[in-house]
């Protein structure tokens, strides 16, 4: 345990000037971690393990707008939860820096991916694991080149693919970088192999037949979500997993939360019936955990426009900081379990 | 005098600016190749972008139509709160979202149907009666014409004018009803009105070729079931599958129990599904929702077997668009209707038929 560590952060508030206010938070920041600017030496004095990058880009999408709200939402879903995870005895405190917002010049898709990629590259350089909040899901396409450039091509990345469209469109209307390519270009990174990739919970008919027939060429698995209720949806999702973990490097987690049901997820883009339910999520965001290791996560997608009592969003922010809590179980990072509110009341 | 007017079902994908720019039958089912399809540009909105019929018998033969939309603006059928009116509309909205190819029956549904859209049926305000003749007409054209209707509410008083068309049309053979809801919807009266929201299957037993032993009733909870509602069931010793069976038995094996119902000995089968049969959280955009409902999943299972034995008419009613969330319900309706499609499809084709 480090004794220069505080631990009032784990505990109700104990008033008086002292005390985190919890409908006060300063500035908003993921999981109220401290600011640090997007830079490699910075990031690294910082001694975070994870650097948030919020990602207000919606020009790769194709259909209902509104995802550029979406890293302001979640930063705002995260200030109603605690850094201490009972479930697992962690503490995240400390674990996280807020890089805040890649700059985005609209207008200029091009321009702004180039700043995603670079914002990236920067995160890795630096040896954290960026969460990248979105945005479409055309974001994952600069941010998984950025993964295959830092690792370079004689390492191996695996890629995890949650969603319920494929996204796997060689060009939509002539364009090769839009939410609907995202699968495309990533499955054409040098250093992913088809058998480390893995797509989770492809249903109903936002899947055109050229998608299909791509995936099949590539060799691309997928587990529809119709196959993970028929063989059993924690079987299924353990399979998708340990397929991007093996024997590679470094790993790539994407989300986008219409993999959920409608029900559980209703804040974002494009909503879809059928889907995972939240309890099935946070086993499957546990499992990820469970790997000790992963190297990106990136969320896309939210909307909160349509959201309902900031469903998706408080999904989203249970499923990124749950895979951290886990991650850090796994590692054997769990905190002195004698550690009492009343120690603090009384130093 | 009037030339005579050849009707020919053509599709042509909104992205190409006429049928001299389309290239091949297929585009429709790929990524779009020109512009954003049919996402933020939608041309008209129709069923599934399907081309407009008008309907008509013999239009729909010359178009060789198998399946036929037809939209019902109709809300004054109905003891609840409005908005159903808005129902179809709705729908059409959330299939601009969707293509008609499936991948999970590997089938373009648009063209193995030639489904046509055959618009809004009319109605006359402040008149159930009148408004139930012309359902009943539309409905008889569609069959007559040859095509199997998708009928989209529209309050849940449709089904009575619905079954009895289809009724007429196989007036030499049985047919079988089917009624999936919250709701028994089994009043002898409501108030005195025979022909409200409250009486499908009360007046389905009541057509000459429909008996209670090719009845039943599935998706039942809550209180919003008088006792006469029950009673009709009891004393006619029609099958219901409460929700509480639906839940300890799997969707798959009571959907399966309905349909062998519905089908024994029967020529046609009419399948009068209403929204609210599907749980509050994943259907917010239904007149009466009520919790502990059939989820998303279950839905689509439920119309892949439903897709399985077929149906003569498929309606989806109490569809109400006004109260929806992030378009879920809107497009938990299309899926319902697009997986019954799909896989309908998938099974004609492997038991080498054609629509």
């Amino acid at each position: 345990m480090n004794p220069a560590k505080s631990y009032a952060h784990l505990f109700s508030p104990l008033g008086g000037d002292a005390g985190d206010n919890y409908r006060a938070p300063n500035v908003l920041t993921f999981l109220r971690s401290p600011y640090v600017a997007l830079n490699a030496q910075a990031l690294k004095k910082s001694g975070a393990r994870y650097a948030f990058l919020g990602v207000p880009f919606d020009e790769g999408n194709i259909g209902k707008p509104g995802s550029e709200e979406g890293p302001r939402e979640f930063r705002l879903a995260s200030q109603e939860y605690f850094t201490y995870w009972f479930e697992y005895n962690i503490d995240l405190y400390g674990t996280a820096v807020d890089c805040g917002d890649v700059s985005m010049p609209k207008v200029s898709p091009d321009v702004a991916r180039d700043r995603i990629y670079r914002a990236v590259r920067e995160v890795l350089k630096a040896g954290l694991v960026p969460i990248l909040v979105g945005g479409d899901r055309s974001l994952s396409i600069a941010a998984t080149k950025a993964l295959s450039d830092h690792i370079g091509v004689e390492k191996k990345m695996g890629y995890l693919h949650f969603g319920a469209h494929l996204d796997l469109a060689d060009s939509w209307a002539g364009e090769k970088n839009l939410a609907p390519c995202a699968l495309a270009r990533i499955t054409e990174l040098p250093n992913l192999a088809a058998t480390n990739v893995s797509h989770i919970g492809a249903r109903n008919s936002m899947n055109p037949k050229d998608w299909i027939d791509l995936a099949k060429d590539r060799n691309i698995r997928f587990i529809p979500m119709r196959e993970m209720l028929k063989e059993g949806v924690y079987e299924t999702a353990q399979g998708a997993i340990d397929r991007v973990w093996k024997n590679t490097d470094a790993q790539y987690v994407s989300f986008n939360f219409n993999v959920m049901d409608a029900s559980a997820a209703p804040g974002v883009t494009s909503t879809e019936p059928g889907g995972l339910e939240s309890r099935e999520m946070m086993r499957i965001a546990e499992m990820i955990g469970m790997k000790k290791i992963v190297t990106v996560i990136d969320v896309s997608e939210l909307c909160p426009v349509f959201d309902v009592s900031g469903t998706a969003a408080r999904l989203a922010v249970c499923v990124v900081t749950r895979i951290m809590a886990a991650l850090a179980k796994a590692r054997g990072e769990e905190i002195d379990a004698s550690i009492r509110r009343s120690d603090l009341m009384a130093g | 005098m009037k030339a005579k007017q050849d009707y020919v079902w053509t599709f042509v994908p909104h992205q190409h600016q006429g049928v001299a720019e389309h290239s091949g039958e297929n585009d429709h089912i790929h990524s779009p190749k020109k512009h954003n399809g049919a996402f933020k540009s939608r041309g008209l909105a129709t069923f599934m972008g399907a081309p407009y019929c008008p309907p008509d018998r013999k239009a729909i033969r010359q178009m060789g139509a198998k399946i036929c939309f037809l939209a019902c603006p109709w809300d004054q059928g109905q003891i609840v709160r409005a908005g159903t009116s808005q129902g179809a509309s709705g729908l059409r909205e959330a299939t601009t979202q969707y293509f008609p190819y499936m991948f999970e029956y590997d089938v373009d549904i648009l063209t193995f149907f030639k489904v046509v859209d055959c618009g809004d049926i009319p109605n006359v305000p402040g008149n159930n009666a009148k408004s139930h003749d012309l359902i009943d007409q539309y409905v008889s054209e569609c069959l007559e014409g040859g095509a199997k209707v998708i009928m989209c509410g529209g309050d849940h008083s449709l089904p009575i004018p619905g079954s009895r068309a289809l009724s007429r049309y196989k007036k030499k053979e049985k047919i079988g009803y089917l009624h999936v809801d919250a709701h028994l919807d089994a009043g002898p009266d409501w108030a005195g009105n025979k022909i409200t929201n409250c009486s499908g299957p009360a007046r389905a037993i009541e057509l000459p070729n429909c008996s209670a032993q090719n009845m039943a009733h599935m998706g039942s909870r809550n209180s919003l079931n008088p006792k006469d509602w029950w009673d009709f069931y009891v004393d006619n010793n029609i099958r219901v599958i409460p929700m509480r069976e639906v839940v300890e038995r799997g969707i798959e094996a009571c959907a399966e129990d309905i349909f062998k119902i519905a089908w024994k000995g029967t020529d046609a089968v009419y399948f009068s599904w209403d929204t609210d049969s599907i749980d509050i959280s994943c259907m917010p955009g239904s007149t009466s929702p009520e919790c502990f409902g059939l989820k998303g999943r279950e839905a689509i299972e439920l119309a892949r077997v439903a897709g399985k034995y077929g149906c003569d008419v498929l309606e989806v009613v109490e569809l109400a668009p006004y109260f929806d969330v992030s378009h879920m319900s809107i497009k938990m309706a299309a899926n319902m209707i697009y997986h019954y499609l799909g896989s309908r499809a998938r099974t004609l084709i492997d038991q080498g038929k054609t629509a």
